[in-house]
């Protein structure tokens, strides 16, 4: 007997935010959302409007190029108070790249000046002259076992993580967060923040269902695990995004890196 | 005037170079090497590196480049048809080999042994990457500007350090040479306000096509001027449209070359312009409202050159689909439609032309990663293939990345296991066509790499000829 349940998941920044097919990530919450007869509910929030974001159950905060970086970071201080007790709050966040960068103390682009983050976690990331162009894979704990992620990074932004914070993942193939540590992204609560685009989620079928369920317990309480779904085509692309990533070890794939900013 | 400047030596060399080319050029289409269009320009440079800047640097003939992110090969074949119909002898390089070896090879070609280009008209497609490497030894007279659209991030990087560098060339045309830019990409519309090129923009002013909302895929819809979210009366595609910022006023530029209506079906359309050489009605045997620009764009690249537009309409009344453009192949008892799809715009479009034909679609769907093809598939969540979906017949997929293109249909609802996979091209064509009845259509949307395997293995079954003898 399928329970009514409804995920509330704000979109945030649609428009500005999405560069590398981030909104797969919708895609892939929604359809095994839809695959277990749980319903969802989507919100797009843009500049301008400072909804409570404890009221969802799972903000997606996606990448971008700089020019909508810098048109979201000029709008998201706005939004930061919100945004942190939301965080505070365990709503489910999953944040990408720009998103990602965004929710730190600030990010020093290589040109121009700094933007200030909304200071939700304890982390900076300075633009470098390297950009790292990878198939990436990470190894991760969080979820009851070990198990890997894996994805294409695109950034040139070096984010380094304070003391206490966590990162998302250990890095098996790739550059991660600054190409030095081996940390890959960060976590803290419920927010998940990565470099990983591909879009993450659906190559990832394990960690889109952790990010579900715990939007659920956020509005729900405590419930029994998700039913298991036919993963086959997943852990098919998943294999395979994971073999490439071990091959091309090392390897940057741009064929021309030029200095753009992240 | 240069090969006089570099001496007896510099000429021989040159004339080496050259002849060198050509022959490697006859050699590999004899030896029907994959790709030949590149070959002769890549060993004339690998003897002289100067060969094309020499080479155009003495020729009368005029020299016009084209590029943008899609649209290039249809516009140029536009240009050639319509300036041959206009009594010019035209080269150009034709099958999208548009990196800086097949861009020589247009010169290589077009020239005499001893290096000299007898000819009224070079057209050069020019990847946007390769446009930094080819304006500067080209020196062209025209620059046409197709349009910008997102592209495979990991070759070209971001849109707007493209838009940048294209604005710096735009910005140091002299005088009198020609800048054709879409008035209706508020990116390429803004390009230079001071350059002293004369500018002359082409767009849609017709009620009767676009929307009223940006689709997924839109990406520069903020203002250039300011970074407000601009206005849009109309949406063409993706970003084009009729735009104006309600914040600081930029808006669309008048259109010197304008689409005034159009008329679209499935295979052909039918379209008024407005130019400044009179009214223009124009029959396309190419479907969808991208072509629709590609002739706009042609024809301001004609009105650029000064060239007689009366034959216009019979120049471009019998163009055939370029290479892998929804080229219609029979074979044997069925079609093939062929579809190259390179970003989310080109397969939003083919596939929203593809989805104007009647009945249920067998679609065979490849991509590979390769250095042309990109590394990064995530742009394919970018394409609304969940408008296919209920329009499926059959789907095999294929390529070295036939798992993600799989699980890509999996979530636009397709059933996972009606999801035929087979990574090798020629197993996965044989595979898709035997899902279809006599008569019937088999739809090819692939990537670059996969389309040329996919157009070879038809080539040995002789159901098309190798793209050099079209
Ligand atoms: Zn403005």
């Amino acid at each position: 007997m399928p329970k009514p349940w409804t995920l509330r998941i704000c979109h945030l920044y649609p428009s500005l935010l999405g560069v590398a097919g981030d909104r797969g990530n919708l895609i892939a919450i929604q359809q095994r959302c839809a695959w277990r007869d749980i319903g969802t509910e989507v919100t797009e929030v843009g500049v301008e409007t400072v909804p409570d974001f404890s009221a969802f159950d799972l903000i997606l905060f996606h990448g971008g190029q700089d020019k909508e970086m810098d048109v979201a970071a000029k709008d998201v201080g706005d939004k930061a108070e919100s945004l942190r007790q939301a965080v505070e709050t365990d709503v489910v966040m999953l944040a990408v790249c720009a998103g990602y960068q965004l929710l730190g103390h600030y990010y020093q682009p290589f040109i121009g000046p700094r933007l200030a983050g909304i200071e939700a976690l304890d982390l900076y990331t300075v633009g470098g002259a390297r950009r790292f162009m990878n198939h990436i894979a990470i190894e991760c704990d969080f979820a009851g076992g070990t198990r890997s992620l894996v994805g294409f990074e695109n950034h040139s932004g070096q984010t380094r993580l304070g003391p206490e914070l966590q990162p998302l993942g250990r890095v098996i193939a790739g550059g991660g967060n600054n190409g030095e540590d081996g940390a890959e992204g960060a976590r803290y609560r419920q927010v998940y923040a990565t470099y990983l685009h591909g879009p993450v989620l659906p190559k990832n079928p394990w960690f889109t269902d952790h990010l579900i369920w715990q939007g659920l317990r956020h509005r729900y309480g405590e419930i029994e695990p998700l039913s298991p779904l036919p993963d086959g085509a997943e852990e098919r692309a998943h294999e395979a995004a994971l073999k490439l990533a071990l091959r091309m070890k090392g390897k940057t794939t741009a064929l021309e890196p030029t200095p753009w900013r992240r | 005037m240069v090969a006089v400047q570099n001496g007896i030596l510099g000429s021989a060399r040159l004339s080496l170079a050259v002849s060198a080319g050509k022959l490697a050029g006859h050699t590999g289409r004899l030896l029907r090497v994959g790709g030949g269009t590149s070959l002769p320009g890549m060993v004339a440079r690998a003897l002289d590196p100067d060969v094309l800047r020499k080479m155009v640097g003495s020729t009368r003939a005029r020299k016009l480049v084209v590029t943008g992110s899609n649209g290039k090969t249809t516009t140029c074949r536009m240009i050639a048809a319509l300036a041959g119909a206009a009594g010019q002898r035209v080269f150009q390089n034709r099958t999208g080999s548009n990196l800086i070896q097949g861009i020589t090879s247009v010169a290589v070609n077009g020239a005499t042994i001893g290096g000299r280009l007898d000819t009224d008209l070079l057209i050069f497609e020019t990847d946007e990457a390769t446009m930094r490497l080819a304006v500067p030894e080209v020196k062209p007279d025209a620059i046409v500007v197709t349009n910008i659209f997102r592209d495979q991030l990991d070759r070209f990087g971001e849109l707007y350090s493209v838009a940048a560098s294209l604005e710096a060339m735009i910005g140091e045309l002299p005088a009198e040479s020609s800048a054709i830019l879409n008035a209706d990409d508020p990116l390429i519309a803004s390009f230079a306000p001071e350059a002293k090129a004369r500018r002359i923009y082409f767009g849609v002013r017709s009620e009767q096509v676009g929307a009223a909302v940006p689709e997924h895929a839109a990406d520069t819809i903020r203002c250039v001027r300011c970074q407000h979210d601009l206005e849009y009366r109309k949406v063409y595609i993706s970003h084009l449209g009729a735009y104006r910022c309600p914040n600081c006023g930029y808006e669309r530029p008048p259109i010197d070359v304008a689409v005034t209506h159009a008329e679209l079906s499935g295979t052909a359309s039918t379209v008024e312009l407005e130019t400044p050489a009179g009214p223009l009605r124009l029959h396309l045997p190419l479907p969808g409202l991208h072509n629709i620009y590609n002739a706009a764009a042609a024809v301001a690249a004609a009105v650029g050159l000064g060239l007689d537009l009366s034959e216009a309409a019979a120049a471009l009344a019998d163009l055939r689909p370029a290479f892998g453009r929804l080229e219609e192949i029979t074979a044997g008892e069925r079609n093939v439609v062929l579809g190259f799809v390179k970003n989310p715009i080109s397969y939003n479009t083919t596939l929203r032309t593809v989805l104007t034909r009647p009945g249920r679609k067998h679609v065979l769907a490849a991509h590979s990663n390769t250095v042309v093809d990109g590394e990064d598939f995530a742009w394919l969540w970018d394409v609304d293939l969940e408008e296919l979906t209920p329009q499926l017949a059959s789907l095999v997929v294929s390529g070295t990345k036939a798992e993600e293109v799989a699980m890509r249909f999996k979530y636009a609802g397709v059933d996972e296991p009606s999801i035929q996979v087979v990574p090798d091209r020629p197993a996965a064509l044989e595979a898709a066509l035997q899902n279809v009845e006599s008569g019937g259509t088999l739809y090819i949307l692939s990537g670059y790499t996969p389309t040329h395997e996919l157009r070879r293995a038809m080539v040995q079954r002789g159901w098309v000829a190798p793209f050099w003898e079209e």
